[in-house]
């Protein structure tokens, strides 16, 4: 009885992942669309990257399974320190992405200080974004931040399959909830591995640093209003 | 900068009169057959701007073909269509509704006229949730003819003869920027924006895919609502709470920053080359289409001078040593007629480089002048129209 | 013999011709391929160009009409955050009707709050002060009480209350056009009423 239970909650969350996946589809893709353009390109190398995003995103919704189970049914949509965190979780978001773009500042100088530094950067004279094709250096953490920080967004659907699991039996369970919802919504971010064929020149790598840059802006703004408590309706 | 009398050639007898006025006959014959309408059923005003139109732009065909070039008098024309378009639509919203905002009430009943900068913004929620996330009308209306279907029609018919052509034959925004980039006699910032003219030319690009990717995540027209300059000079949503009191402001601020000031002091098209999206999306269009600009690589002797008269630097010292401009071209010409070794010259993809390039300047014109006073030249009878209505002995 | 001839003198203004120094008879084979494809090229460009200004010409008259007709038989909607939404029920008053619509609901993560929109029309057939109670969901129970004025002129901004006569609806007082969600504006011959829903 306690395998049908966890299995027909485990079928619910995939289900409600796989109804809900346009939604974070829609929070994340503005996410991962420049930071998959500045990936070599090759099917293979994006597989790559795209399993390290997805991975850490999985690890924030393990994190945030853990905490709403701990927490329990007080966990409800219209808690009002959601707005806190959502806002706040927006504002890192936005951080993420900008320190990604750009690249780190003591990386910078210390690349521009070493003998070895090529001359421009020795200059000091441009940041990551005048620097035209090139890459940022955190791919990997990059990743990982992005997909963690995407992974603890509490939108919607999120908060719905986060009520649900608090109402489990077993941490275990609200874990393997999360884990089917997370198969669910993930089955939406496959598409992205087409961009693997897009041939990559400086110019687009350098574009996908800007529209970072750009999105930093966008969750950034978003995540202020909601701090500020000002649900901005058109 | 082309629209530097030094760097430009005087004009001079490229052809004869003669051979200029038959060659400018399909244009004349064309013009007068776009205006036939006004004239059978308008008033008279109407019909006075017709007619001044129709010689204008038959006019300025022939100095095309009596001088050889291009760029000088197409702006002519651009910038006409560009500082009058403003002035006949403000007319009318003042006419009809006292106001250049746009109450809620005309976006709740459709009645906002769709403009084609926002077809971008769309495409993916049109083709996901069938949804088209503008406040207008799908079809026409009495009270809203420039509908969404009409304008999308219009805009992909246009598309297919111009491609990126668009900005300079047909947008009637980008007239107002290079009317300013004119006025200057010598740039102030030219080293500045030759220096990183690589980066910003990707910014549009950028702004493209931002605008898109968040349009489609939030269902809004991000770039509408938030970016569009040219809502200072057309109509924006009725200030009436902190979100629209910003939005205006971002709208002024980048109209007399992007297409007033940054033009004038740096003689180059800031707004269509460093920031508009539309553009960006239209430059894709080049791909497909037939006329280009190369260069002989025999004869050009690498002075830049068409580097530095690009009003949208489309092009780079690598681009000129692949003989090519960049995707970008606006096939505006500027480059070919201030070229003093025929270098640079207009081409038919597919045949030779340089080798009668005068026809597949000709091929490319028809079809280009075809399309401008179809569209700009509406547009101009259109306000002169409405100028001519609040004369003040009428 | 004159492809030949042609092919020839082709090649021996072609710039590497100089510098090959030599030509072989297969060479000649290859060059007289090379132009027939520079021909073929040159021909499937001038078609091609052809074609563009046969589409100009037809731009105005054919396809232009013709586009607009894929566009508006596309199955596109305009946004329901702008149009509405879809009709629910029409209720008949005296010398006016009442069209209430679908509730809205934002889509994703759409900024907006769901609302129901109620028309009144026509709005030249209605009294200068109306206050109606509306059954939104069609349980058959009033759901809320709209009042507003009409103004004589049509132009004019419009002012009106919402009172929400359960829990499942937001009041409203003294709205005019506060959000796309929240309103009272007269819109053509219409009075267009914007209630949130909770």
């Amino acid at each position: 009885m306690a395998v049908l239970s966890l299995s027909a909650s485990a079928g619910e969350a995939l289900v409600l992942g796989l109804a809900t996946g346009p939604v974070c589809l829609a929070t994340c893709g503005p996410v991962v669309v420049p930071w998959m353009m500045v990936q070599p390109r090759g099917v293979r190398s994006h597989s790559r990257q795209l399993g390290l995003f997805l991975a850490a995103r999985l690890a924030g919704y393990m994190v945030f399974a853990a905490a709403v189970w701990l927490v329990g049914s007080s966990i409800q949509r219209a808690w009002t320190g959601r707005t806190w965190l959502m806002g706040g979780i927006e504002l890192l978001l936005a951080a993420a992405l900008v320190v990604y773009a750009v690249g780190w500042p003591h990386r910078r100088c210390a690349a521009a200080n070493s003998a070895h530094a090529p001359a421009s950067e020795r200059h000091g004279a441009a940041d990551g974004l005048v620097r035209i094709g090139e890459p940022p250096r955190s791919l990997r953490s990059g990743a990982l931040a992005l997909g963690f920080l995407t992974g603890i967004n509490l939108c919607p659907p999120f908060l719905v399959a986060g009520v649900r699991a608090a109402q489990l039996e077993h941490l275990s369970a609200a874990l393997l909830f999360f884990v089917a919802f997370f198969a669910g919504t993930a089955v939406w971010f496959l598409p992205f591995l087409s961009m693997g064929f897009v041939q990559r020149t400086p110019a687009v790598v350098t574009v996908a640093r800007m529209v970072a840059v750009l999105l930093a802006c966008w969750y950034g703004f978003s995540g202020v209003s909601i701090l500020i408590g000002r649900t901005m309706y058109g | 900068m082309a629209s530097q009398s030094s760097s430009l050639r005087r004009p001079v007898a490229f052809r004869g009169v003669g051979r200029s006025i038959l060659l400018t006959l399909p244009i004349a014959l064309w013009s007068l057959l776009m205006f036939t309408p006004s004239f059978q059923r308008s008033g008279l005003d109407l019909r006075i701007a017709s007619a001044v139109t129709i010689v204008f732009m038959t006019t300025l065909f022939f100095l095309m073909m009596r001088t050889g070039e291009t760029y000088r008098w197409r702006r002519i024309f651009f910038v006409a269509v560009g500082f009058l378009f403003p002035f006949g639509f403000i007319a009318s919203l003042i006419a009809e509704r006292g106001s250049m905002s746009i109450p809620v009430s005309r976006m709740v009943s459709g009645d906002t006229p769709f403009c084609f900068m926002v077809t971008p913004s769309l495409i993916l929620p049109a083709a996901f949730a069938r949804t088209i996330i503008f406040p207008g009308s799908i079809l026409p209306t009495a009270s809203n003819p420039r509908s969404i279907a009409a304008m999308i029609g219009i805009w992909f018919a246009m598309t297919l003869v111009l491609g990126k052509a668009w900005c300079s034959y047909a947008c009637f925004f980008g007239g107002i920027e290079e009317g300013f980039a004119s006025f200057a006699k010598r740039p102030r910032l030219h080293k500045l924006v030759v220096r990183y003219s690589h980066i910003l030319r990707l910014v549009p690009w950028a702004i493209l895919v931002f605008v898109v990717l968040v349009s489609a995540a939030i269902f809004e027209p991000v770039y509408c609502m938030w970016l569009c300059p040219f809502k200072a000079v057309t109509e924006f949503p009725a200030v009436r709470n902190v979100e629209t009191a910003i939005q205006m402001g971002i709208f002024v601020a980048l109209f007399v920053g992007l297409v007033v000031v940054l033009p004038y002091l740096t003689k180059k098209r800031t707004q269509c080359g460093f920031f508009c999206p539309f553009g960006a999306f239209q430059s894709i269009f080049n791909k497909i289409n037939l006329f280009e600009i190369r260069f002989n690589r025999e004869k050009c002797v690498d002075c830049t001078l068409c580097q530095t008269s690009c009003p949208t630097v489309a092009l780079s010292k690598e681009s000129i040593a692949e003989g090519k401009t960049l995707l970008n071209c606006m096939k505006c010409g500027a480059c070919v007629d201030v070229c003093k070794k025929d270098a640079a010259v207009w081409h038919l993809k597919g045949t030779p480089v340089a080798v009668k390039p005068e026809r597949a300047r000709l091929l490319f014109l028809y079809g280009a002048w075809a399309m401008a006073t179809m569209f700009g030249g509406s547009i101009l009878a259109n306000s002169v129209a409405t100028m001519m209505h609040w004369l003040p002995w009428k | 013999m004159e492809v030949m001839e042609e092919a020839t003198e082709f090649v021996l203004s072609h710039p590497s011709a100089e510098k090959s120094g030599w030509m072989g008879h297969t060479d000649l084979w290859e060059v007289k391929e090379e132009h027939m494809r520079a021909r073929i090229l040159s021909i499937l460009a001038y078609t091609g160009a052809g074609l563009t200004l046969l589409i100009a010409v037809c731009v105005p008259f054919v396809l232009f009409q013709s586009f607009s007709n894929v566009v508006a038989h596309a199955g596109l909607h305009i946004d329901p955050t702008y149009s509405g939404g879809t009709i629910a029920r029409t209720i008949q008053r005296d010398g006016y009707r009442i069209v209430v619509y679908q509730t809205v609901k934002p889509r994703l993560l759409e900024r907006a709050e769901p609302f129901v929109q109620i028309v009144f029309e026509p709005a030249d057939s209605l009294p200068a002060r109306v206050s109606d109670e509306v059954d939104l969901d069609g349980d058959g129970r009033p759901d809320v009480r709209i009042s507003f004025s009409v103004p004589a002129d049509a132009t004019a901004k419009m002012h009106g209350d919402v009172t929400a006569l359960n829990g499942g609806y937001v009041s409203l007082a003294n709205v005019a056009d506060e959000s796309f969600s929240r309103m009272v504006v007269r819109a053509g011959n219409q009075i267009v009423v914007r209630v949130p829903v909770k």
